[in-house]
């Protein structure tokens, strides 16, 4: 079990600079995603933690030990990449049993840990065949196998569920999760899908351009995203983005889109005071978005009329793309919504839950809580 | 209907595979039959192509004659000596070239590609004024030091070798299983196809080798199975074409018995390395 440090940490490959200014504390069994966008520098930062990638400048430490001169096999950690990385000429089990080996376990332990990875995996019937004989969920399967076999300190996962299929991908997510109960050891997942950073991290590290954006619970990064990027990037369908100016108007503030104005909730004032007469950028997310007919009460005031686009039913909900004034929302609405194609709709929003960000990249959220 | 073109275009097919297979084999038929045949039935004026009464006499004779057991042994010496170093070689290089980063490792590489370039009877006269100064001319190593390093073979391998995948490297150096090691335990296992195939190819290239051994080596002691035949045909047996034909058919069957063997192998190793034999 262990603890993973990693300070000021940076990478580069020749002029580029894949990991800038890196400082990340995982704790002892905690389930760590690394999430982003492909080429934000997430798999590189994996890759550091294994050993496979030298960092340019910082210390990495696993435990107490600082293991930047350490090579990947003395570092306690499993690796499960996203091509599974199987050897093909080798079967499930001595694909499971080579790492042991070669650190000259004996026979027998050998022979346990593999029967017993494969029980909780539940590949028993598999053991003998060759990777070829494999569907990919199995081989994923065999591939954490064989990190499991080794009892690891740290397991790493590099998009361990990319090349799966959407309903495999869901039941492989739960089943880590439960891997991760089970074992109850440092996980470091590195992925770009937000679903498997929300559902199965216990902390998530947002990040973008080699840089870390938001590192937090999932729910928190979800609620208080700390700015537009992470916003955007964390939860589905993305979040709703408006540029705006903030009017002070008879003692209350309003959101003045353009085309609409919506009121902003008594209890914010105090927070986006210094705001007003200035340009910000507002943010809202589909789900909070209603059709009016289905609003609650108290956010019935807050209608917009919206011309409708495109309807999604997906059967729990309908997703609407809108024509809100010059802006295009997406709304998450009631299944008993029932409106068609080019149709008006009255929108409700729940502005409890909306977000102010500053105009000027980085687009910092401006805080409304404590 | 369908079915009736479908046979006669079988049927078609079969009957040029047969008469191209039916000339290919004719003559080495024409030599087992004639290595069997009593010199008086060699010139008939209706040919006998079933030796009667058969005349195994002649393999004696040539024995007798010619030491080409011997020739069989150097043979056999030279062929896995070369495939023996080869293999090593091309496969380290290979690794180097297609795994390691290295200063200049494209410079170098094109330089074994060079050698693929250059006709290899361009590189006798040095090869041979070398092997003379270090005093190895008429021995087995004169004819296999040349081909010890094989550029087409190290090209192979580096491409078989390239297209085993990163992440397999990295899963092996996390298993504790870098360098040498993961050469051995995961790139040659899977890298086994190509080594066959040019394995095939290096023992038939240089089974068949003729001019090269016949520059570096002048006694029957050292001399391989081609050679032996060639002075055979000058010297021995002037103009006895049934010694001549048992002679021929010794040489020839060792390649033939391989080829029978690994026929499919053949094929592959052809297939793979593009080029015919």
């Amino acid at each position: 079990m262990a603890r993973v440090v990693l300070q000021n940490v940076s990478k580069h490959f020749g002029t580029v600079q894949a990991v800038k200014d890196f400082h990340l504390t995982v704790e002892d069994k905690e389930f760590a995603i690394l999430v982003g966008p492909s080429g934000c520098g997430k798999s590189t930062a994996l890759r550091m933690i294994a050993g496979l990638e030298e960092p340019t400048t910082g210390t990495i430490s696993i435990g107490d030990q600082v293991v930047n001169d350490l090579p990947p096999k003395d570092r306690d950690i499993a690796m499960v990449f996203q091509e599974y990385a199987l050897y093909p000429h080798m079967s499930v089990y001595k694909n499971m049993a080579f790492g042991l080996k070669l650190r000259k376990f004996p026979k027998h332990e050998i022979d346990q840990r593999v029967k017993e990875a494969a029980e909780i995996l539940g590949i028993q019937e598999l053991l003998d065949r060759k990777p070829k004989q494999l569907s990919g969920g199995q081989r994923q399967r065999v591939a954490v196998g064989r990190a499991i076999v080794r009892k690891p300190a740290v397991f790493l996962f590099d998009e361990p569920l990319s090349n799966l299929d959407a309903k495999l991908r869901v039941q492989m997510r739960a089943e880590l999760s439960k891997l991760h109960d089970r074992l109850q050891t440092t996980m470091i997942y590195v992925t770009h899908d937000q679903v498997e950073a929300m559902t199965m991290g216990t902390k998530i590290v947002v990040m973008k351009d080699g840089l870390i954006q938001q590192v937090g619970p999932p729910l928190e990064v979800y609620n208080e995203p700390v700015n537009l990027f992470v916003a955007g990037f964390i939860g589905s369908p993305v979040m709703n983005f408006i540029p705006c100016r903030i009017l002070s108007k008879e003692g209350r503030l309003l959101i003045d889109a353009g085309s609409f104005q919506l009121p902003i909730p008594e209890k914010r004032t105090s927070y986006y005071h210094s705001l007003v007469d200035s340009e910000a950028i507002f943010g809202i997310r589909p789900n909070d978005i209603y059709d009016r007919a289905f609003a609650p009460e108290t956010i019935k005031g807050n209608a917009v009329r919206s011309v409708i686009d495109v309807i999604e039913p997906l059967g729990s909900e309908i997703h609407l793309n809108v024509t809100t004034g010059q802006h295009n929302l997406i709304a998450v609405v009631d299944v008993q919504t029932s409106y068609r194609v080019h149709q008006e709709i009255e929108l409700a929003f729940d502005l409890d839950r909306m977000h102010l960000f500053k105009k000027d990249p980085p687009h910092l959220r401006i805080k409304a809580e404590e | 209907m369908k079915f009736n073109w479908k046979l006669r275009n079988r049927l078609g097919l079969h009957l040029i595979l047969m008469l191209v297979s039916l000339i290919t084999v004719a003559p080495y038929f024409w030599i087992l039959s004639t290595s069997l045949k009593f010199r008086t039935d060699v010139f008939t004026p209706t040919p006998k192509w079933i030796p009667w009464p058969i005349n195994f006499q002649n393999y004696l004779e040539v024995f007798q004659m010619a030491p080409f057991h011997l020739y069989l042994l150097n043979t056999i010496i030279v062929v896995t000596g070369i495939l023996g170093v080869q293999l090593v070689t091309i496969t380290l290089a290979a690794y180097v070239f297609s795994r390691r980063n290295f200063w200049g490792r494209e410079f170098f590489f094109f330089l074994f590609l060079i050698q693929m370039m250059i006709p290899i009877h361009a590189t006798f006269l040095p090869n041979f004024l070398t092997l003379k100064k270090f005093d190895l001319l008429n021995t087995r190593v004169a004819m296999m030091l040349p081909f010890f390093a094989s550029g087409y073979g190290t090209f192979l391998l580096r491409q078989a070798f390239r297209q085993i995948p990163r992440s397999l490297e990295d899963a092996a150096v996390i298993d504790g299983c870098g360098g040498l090691r993961f050469l051995w335990h995961v790139l040659i296992p899977l890298a086994r196809p190509t080594l066959v195939a040019f394995s095939i190819i290096s023992i038939v290239s240089h089974w068949n080798d003729y001019l090269w051994p016949l520059i570096v080596t002048d006694t029957p002691e050292v001399r391989t199975l081609t050679i032996g035949l060639g002075m055979f045909v000058q010297q021995e047996s002037g103009a006895d074409w049934t010694l001549l034909m048992a002679a021929t058919a010794f040489v020839t069957a060792p390649m033939l018995l391989f080829f029978l063997v690994l026929q499919r192998k053949f094929v592959e190793s052809f297939m793979l390395s593009g080029m015919k034999g």
